[in-house]
């Protein structure tokens, strides 16, 4: 047992030592297995020709110069991009705009009831949430398309147009997320002394000039960090996309990760779902890198 | 200084811009976007709940009934009776989360007290390294992961989605953050009383943890409870599956014929989160803008 290595012969500074190593050994026999041994090993496979049946051979490069000829992952990283800049875009400005206005004066219980209830959908299974629209979407049934019949709309084709598939991803993920950008924005709000604003008044400023000069300046580092994880988050979009459209109609929503989940488990093609995987973490690497970096510049500039 | 810190403290309760001024057009605007907003988020969970309590051939009605109209409690009885083993998607789910959410208890707890209140060697590193991992998405690692199941001949194991998720680097970050909040003294006097390592862990830094725990917990059990990725891979035959992969595929096996069942199903499965969230709608909030604003 454990207790061996506590026997007293051993200095404080030692015992304390082993008793450390003891409490992260859990941690990291997992972080290991489950993390280390597969980044490594998912690079290996990245230069192989894998077949689970046959067994695999290295290749080298191929799997990367394939993606240079591939159609359908050019598809996919355009839609992953278009997806990202629109869900990022809107999560994080009607975010911002939300929690600007539950920050102005209003009774404390409204506050705390809304906030709750933009927050709520935050916490639902994306599964869930796109097995719901998939009815609210149903172009003849759907309750959208009768709310723009009452309009005058003619009924939109939300699921089986390649535009308007798109474009019901965007919106479903932003009714599910921005509450979460509206949570970190309210905070951020809420940590601006309020002596700025006020010496600001009384220099006569405006509420818009209070808004550009002092709001939006403290609240940088709180916007880049959404827009940053809100980022990551939209590159690996996955369960809406697989529930609500399946990637289609045809490649038209097919995002990065579901290709990758679909040449590794349904075609099989270990090693070149491996090297797209590793393009995207790069992509993803980049963009914390981009953060720790200009978060720390920030910390040193204030 | 001492007026910032009150401020800070009772933070959800002060008005943050208080003014003297009149309650002006700007007030009345955005208080009203706000309700037209906070409805537009309640609309389709509506649609989901009157649709669930009405009959199948009523699922469609237009205009839609936002409040129930009718309360066919049935439905809710309806998926338990398909041949879709509901009650094992039920217990699967919960099952899995406990175990991961347990497990994340007991790791990152440890592992969070070692690297925020003890000192070996490499200490630091190990942390940055464990940090570092935070940046490796999944999706990455999940085909090595697979292989490895495989071999071991977990495939449609709840065990291949347990084991991954009995370690959290998330949950280490936020445990040690807490335990390096705690006084020196407490661990000092302890100290001095003779306690081991162990013991100050045990009694003394492990019993003042609960709001820390509470938040990783709650964190950790949502998290689990709606993972879809993971159980997509792993588990393929109908008594081993999750509740989210039940009912996306519910709404595909009966169609779309059947909305007021499958929306019976889906209310039954975010009742949990509902009453979770509740109940503990504080601590998720402070510790997800306290993640948030930290970075």
């Amino acid at each position: 047992m454990q207790i061996s290595g506590l026997t007293p012969e051993m200095t404080p500074k030692r015992r304390e030592a082993f008793v450390g190593y003891l409490f992260i050994l859990p941690t990291y026999i997992g972080f290991t297995i489950f993390i280390l041994y597969p980044l490594v090993e998912s690079m290996r496979i990245s230069f192989q020709e894998f077949s689970l049946l046959r067994g695999s051979t290295y290749i080298g490069l191929d799997n990367y110069a394939q993606m240079f000829a591939d159609p359908r992952l050019r598809i996919s990283y355009i839609n992953t991009i278009i997806f990202t800049l629109f869900a990022v875009f809107f999560n994080a400005g009607i975010g911002l705009l939300l929690a600007v206005m539950l920050n102005r004066r209003l009774p404390i219980l409204m506050r705390n009831l809304y906030r709750s209830i933009f927050f709520f959908p935050v916490l639902i299974a994306h599964t869930y949430i796109a097995v719901i629209w998939r009815f609210l979407y149903q172009q003849d049934t759907g309750v959208i398309n009768y709310y723009l019949g009452v309009l005058g709309i003619d009924p939109v084709p939300w699921l089986s147009n390649a535009h308007w598939a798109m474009a019901a991803i965007i919106i479903l993920d932003v009714w599910k997320n921005t509450g979460f950008a509206m949570l970190v924005f309210l905070a951020g709000l809420q940590s601006i002394p309020n002596e700025y604003y006020e010496a600001a008044q009384l220099d006569g400023a405006n509420e818009r000039q209070l808004f550009f000069r002092i709001t939006i300046p403290l609240l940088s580092p709180t916007i880049f960090f959404i827009l940053v994880i809100f980022m990551i988050g939209a590159l690996q979009v996955f369960d809406t996309i697989i529930v609500l459209t399946a990637g289609g109609p045809g490649d038209a929503t097919r995002s990065v990760v579901l290709y990758i989940y679909e040449i590794a488990f349904r075609t099989f093609n270990m090693g070149y779902a491996a090297a797209v995987s590793m393009t995207l973490f790069a992509i993803i690497l980049v963009l914390t890198a981009l953060q720790f970096w200009i978060s720390r510049r920030w910390v040193h500039y204030e | 200084m001492a007026s910032t810190e009150v401020t800070v403290r009772g933070q959800p309760k002060t008005a943050p811009r208080k003014s003297k001024k009149p309650i002006n057009f700007g007030d009345i605007v955005s208080y009203a976007i706000l309700t037209i907003a906070a409805i537009l988020v309640m609309m389709p969970l509506a649609w989901m709940f009157s649709t669930s309590l009405r009959p199948t051939t009523e699922s469609f009605q237009l205009p839609p009934a936002w409040l129930p109209t009718q309360f066919r409690w049935e439905n809710y009885v309806e998926p338990f009776k398909s041949s879709v083993p509901f009650v094992d998607l039920f217990i699967n789910s919960m099952r899995i989360t406990v175990a991961v959410t347990v497990g994340q208890l007991v790791t990152c707890s440890l592992a969070g007290y070692a690297f925020a209140r003890l000192r070996f060697p490499g200490r630091d590193l190990l942390f940055l390294l464990l940090l570092a991992s935070l940046m490796v998405p999944g999706q990455v690692t999940i085909i090595p992961i697979f292989l490895l199941m495989r071999d071991l001949g977990l495939i449609d194991n709840p065990l291949a989605i347990i084991l991954p998720g009995l370690i959290s680097a998330f949950g280490v970050f936020l445990m040690r953050q807490f335990f390096k909040q705690m006084p020196q003294e407490l661990f000092d006097a302890a100290r001095v009383d003779g306690a081991g390592h162990v013991r100050s862990f045990l009694q003394i830094a492990l019993p003042l943890a609960g709001p820390a725990m509470a938040t990783l917990g709650i964190i950790t059990f949502n998290a689990t409870w709606n993972a879809y990725f993971l159980p997509l891979i792993f588990l393929n035959s109908w008594h081993k599956m999750t509740l989210p992969q039940g009912i996306a595929l519910l709404t595909g096996y009966m169609g779309s014929g059947n909305p007021s069942v499958v929306m019976a199903a889906v209310t039954m499965a975010i009742l949990p989160v509902l009453f979770v969230f509740i109940a503990a709608q504080r601590w998720i909030i402070e510790a997800l803008t306290r993640s948030g604003l930290k970075g």
